[in-house]
């Protein structure tokens, strides 16, 4: 909304409704935050050797991705317990976005169309990210997909944005 | 109150200029873990969980998705206060009271290290008039500072000596963050932020959690042997426009404070109360709040602190732990003056007690030139 | 014994997508004074404020403070609460915890937003975890397609049921003069002609995004007896939150998870001695961000078994005249001022328990109803309101 000018010519009759003066704030913020021990673990792996780890709860033994500190249904403390997820599986339910969004942590526009879907690793744990497929017809429920990774070790250490997206398997 | 709420365990991080090292949710967690060790209480025997942080400084909406699992929110109450962390233990004595809640855990947490304090602060002004200002709270207290130092003709003097005061007391407190060795000089000559306040007029940046316990008279009895009663609590808003009120006088405080006496039966504050933690972000604050609470006439509480009444060893020590101005982020600023004030009356504030403290007054503050007070009276009987 | 609260005077503003003409503070202004002239007392009256907002929507640190005078905050106790989507319902439980301690005997409650002052789609978006939120999260819009994927897939509902909700929402809102979306739409094929946004979603799928306030005046048992010939109790509330990565805005969509609204109705229904909701309660206004999860919705509040909540909406049972009324008011797909809808719900509950509503009152006389929210990632906080206790 930028600042509205005067109209050119005053001297016309005054509109039925007021005319707002609007004013535009943009006020970007620079926010620090931090992993944390936890999290950071997630980002270590990812980064070092391309491996998606979830941590394990002590008592009902469900593995949580993102890492947590306690577990949120036994609500005990998670302790240290890693376990290596696959990166094969199949894609459970996905959605095919078509206008624009953008990353308001980061102002990144993200590239659309594209396609997001909840897939079922092998082991059966679910997990959220992007298709690479973009021609929406091709996508169905059931397909086969990989992890793709970031293959230049310097551009890896965004986490979970390391996996590129996944793919169908077959198509590599 | 037909029942008592008791507060039985509490948890405090050691405040830290940066805590790189951990989330929002391990920070809490540390305090959180602090809180059920002493207890022995586990997350899923909690009924309702109070959380206080802010958006705007978590740099997510919804701030307490943050730290949902680490207060046992899952298929649980919880609740976000979005004013400092003492409203927060207020909200929790409340659901208590109310007899729906029985046990409830309360948690305070923010990392002021990663965010851009001014910008933020500027953010709390109204936008389309004082927002284009560039204020900030250095700023907004600031004029604050200058208003209450020219109507009373306190001095700067005055409030250098609120900060050598709890600089110094802030070595005998292990958790405080920035305790200093400094003279009513150093604090003169340290730089300007905005003039009347100095740099070492003003609190640090700082990470820090808090979390304590509460519950009824019945359970108290059960899990501590030393649970420490809320004999009162209020809180007050004051107007948004500074222009719109007096700086020097702070009416919302007088009210909160009023109202939480009341309730615990406190006439002469000065006699029945043995320590203060008191919320001062800027050394002229503890001046100002110690008239707002009734510790002494208006305009005198430069007299007061020249007194030395409120040094440890004096009559009513104030801020014993190093108070905000040694270090205390935004929202758990006032929960950790009540943490203090529980440590005082169970005897287990170590190096920085206050001997035979029986009853303790924990105030808090939120917004610019404390808009919003929070008080509340605490004893030990 | 807890004491026992009434809510003894409601007010709403004019919910519209743009309020030029207003600051906020202004705004909810309004809704405070239309409060406080529906109980007949004055702000002086009101001991203390809660008030529900998110204050990322508008982009104000501290909204509570800024309109701390005009809204009735100055010189009195009260405190801002934020949990996203169920704020306006958080301030509600905060009203109903203080009044029922004791410590206050009238309260004032406040929901209230004004979408037009920021972004609030951006706003929404930054909800996510900012170090794990980009590959989950696809916007609102992809939580809403893929939980009416789901539905279709295992309830056997048709996009004609969806549309039925549309135009019962519309019905309704158009005998509402608070409500925001007044469409007039005549018949299924007209919202069936809407242009999908993301399949099988619809333009005329989703809630609108709207500026307004609701406030509502809590009063203790001895107060609210004298204040208002026509207090409506409030019985109960339940929240009940989730862990908020598998959760998803309606729920985990691979049926593995517990929904909130399960466990939270099942728990006020047990307090209260409800077996039967449908007998034990007369209408609901509940939160539903969608048609398709209004259906939803039905089963999980265990107004009709699983998968049939289709079923109510075809037959009508759940329109104004029908068997057992839901969001008569027009709901969330008509109204949607995020921070105030929860609040509205509420407002609307009682407004039918009272006997209040006007035109939009529903047919059959309403002892007991039931006012719901719903904040990602899928919490609810659940209002139990009774006419008499």
């Amino acid at each position: 909304m930028a600042k509205k000018k005067m109209k050119e010519t005053p001297e016309k009759t005054p509109k039925q409704e007021p005319e707002y003066i609007r004013i535009k704030f943009n006020q970007p913020r620079r926010y620090d935050w931090s992993t944390g021990k936890y999290l950071g673990h997630f980002y270590a792996e990812a980064k070092e050797n391309k491996k998606i780890l979830g941590n394990r709860c002590p008592k009902c033994k469900e593995i949580w991705l993102p890492p947590t500190p306690v577990c949120p249904k036994c609500k005990v403390d998670m302790g240290w317990d890693w376990k290596e997820l696959p990166q094969t599986g199949k894609v459970f339910q996905y959605t095919y976005l078509v206008f624009p969004l953008w990353d308001p942590h980061y102002g990144e526009r993200w590239a659309n169309p594209y396609a997001s879907a909840i897939i079922e690793l092998d082991n059966g744990f679910y997990y959220r990210h992007f298709l690479e497929e973009q021609d929406k017809e091709k996508l169905k429920e059931g397909m086969r997909v990989r992890a793709v990774w970031k293959e230049d070790y310097n551009e890896r250490g965004q986490g979970p944005g390391d996996i590129l997206y996944f793919k169908e398997i077959g198509k590599e | 109150m037909t029942e008592r709420v008791a507060i039985v365990a509490v948890g405090q991080t050691k405040y830290h200029p940066n805590r790189a090292d951990a989330s929002e949710e391990e920070l809490a967690y540390e305090a959180v873990k602090q809180a059920l060790e002493a207890t022995g209480l586990a997350l899923y025997d909690f009924d309702a969980a109070v959380s206080c942080s802010q958006d705007f400084w978590d740099g997510r909406t919804i701030s307490n998705m943050n730290i949902q699992h680490v207060v046992g929110a899952h298929l649980s109450d919880e609740d976000k206060v979005c004013e400092d962390g003492i409203n927060a233990v207020y909200a929790g004595m409340a659901r208590i009271l109310s007899g729906h809640h029985k046990l409830v855990i309360v948690v305070a947490h923010t990392k002021e290290s990663q965010a851009e304090k001014s910008l933020i602060e500027n953010a709390a002004f109204d936008p389309a008039l004082l927002r284009q200002l560039g204020l900030d709270f250095v700023s907004a207290a600031a004029m604050q500072a200058r208003r209450y130092m020219y109507k009373y003709g306190i001095t700067p003097e005055q409030c250098a000596k609120v900060v050598v005061k709890n600089r110094g007391n802030a070595k005998k407190n292990p958790l405080a963050q920035a305790a200093l060795d400094i003279t009513v000089e150093d604090v003169l000559s340290s730089r300007v932020l905005s003039s009347p306040i100095r740099l070492l007029d003003a609190k640090p940046v700082s990470d820090g959690a808090c979390a304590m316990i509460l519950t009824t008279e019945e359970r108290a009895k059960k899990l501590t042997k030393k649970p420490v009663w809320i004999l009162g609590a209020s809180n007050c808003y004051e107007t948004h426009y500074l222009g719109d009120r007096d700086l020097a006088e702070c009416e919302a405080l007088v009210k909160a404070a009023q109202k939480a006496y009341s309730m615990a039966g406190i006439r002469n504050p000065v006699k029945e109360i043995d320590v203060a933690e008191i919320s001062e972000e800027y050394s002229y604050q503890e001046l100002m709040w110690m008239e707002g609470l009734g510790f002494c006439g208006k305009g005198e509480a430069g007299k007061l602190i020249d007194s030395g009444v409120t040094r440890m060893g004096g009559k009513l020590p104030v801020n014993p732990s190093g108070g905000v101005i040694s270090g205390n982020p935004i929202c758990v600023a006032g929960i950790a003056r009540v943490a203090e004030a529980v440590l005082q009356l169970r005897g287990e504030a170590g190096d920085h007690q206050v001997k035979n403290a029986r009853v303790a007054l924990a105030h808090g503050i939120t917004g610019a030139c404390g808009q919003h007070h929070g008080v509340m009276i605490l004893g030990s009987r | 014994m807890p004491n026992r609260l009434a809510i003894v005077g409601i007010g709403q503003t004019y919910h519209t997508s743009k309020r030029p003409d207003v600051n906020y503070a202004e705004m909810v202004r309004e809704a405070v004074t239309a409060a406080l002239a529906d109980a007949q007392i004055s702000i002086k009256d009101i001991e203390a404020t809660f008030m529900a907002n998110m204050e990322t929507f508008e982009a104000i640190y501290l909204p509570d403070h800024e309109m701390a005078a005009e809204a009735g905050f100055y010189g009195k106790p009260g405190l801002k609460v934020g949990t996203g989507g169920t704020s306006g319902a958080s301030a509600v439980a905060e009203g109903f915890y203080f009044v029922a301690s004791g410590l206050f005997d009238v309260a004032l409650v406040i929901g209230c937003e004004k979408q037009d002052c920021g972004d609030t789609t951006a706003a929404i978006s930054a909800a996510a975890t900012p170090m794990w939120g980009k590959g989950a999260t696809t916007g609102a819009i992809g939580e809403f397609a893929k939980q009416a994927l789901s539905y279709m897939k295992t309830s056997g509902a048709k996009e004609e049921h969806a549309a039925m909700v549309r135009l019962k929402a519309d019905r309704n809102a158009c005998r509402n003069p608070y409500a925001h979306l007044k469409l007039g739409l005549k018949n299924l094929e007209e919202v069936l002609k809407s242009p999908y946004l993301v399949w099988p979603l619809r333009l005329l799928d989703f809630c609108p995004q709207s500026c307004g306030a609701c406030a509502l005046v809590f009063a203790s048992e001895k107060r609210a007896k004298k204040i208002s010939k026509k207090p409506v109790w409030v019985a109960d509330i339940e929240t009940v939150h989730q862990e908020v990565f598998r959760a998803g805005v309606f729920g985990d969509p691979t049926g593995k998870e517990t929904y909130a609204q399960n466990v939270a109705c099942e728990r006020l229904y047990k307090r209260n001695g409800i077996t039967n909701p449908r007998k034990s309660i007369d209408m609901a206004e509940i939160y539903e961000p969608s048609n398709w999860e209004e259906m939803n919705l039905y089963e999980h509040f265990h107004f009709c078994g699983k998968n049939e909540g289709w079923k109510l909406i075809e037959k009508g049972i759940t329109e104004i005249e029908g068997d057992f009324p839901v969001n008569p008011s027009g709901g969330v797909l008509a109204t949607n001022p995020i921070g105030a809808t929860p609040t509205i719900r509420v407002a609307e509950a009682a407004l039918q328990v009272r006997g209040d509503a006007g035109e939009h009152q529903v047919t059959k006389d309403v002892k007991a109803a039931m006012a719901t929210a719903l904040g990602g990632p899928n919490w609810t906080v659940i209002t139990l309101l009774k006419r008499s206790l």
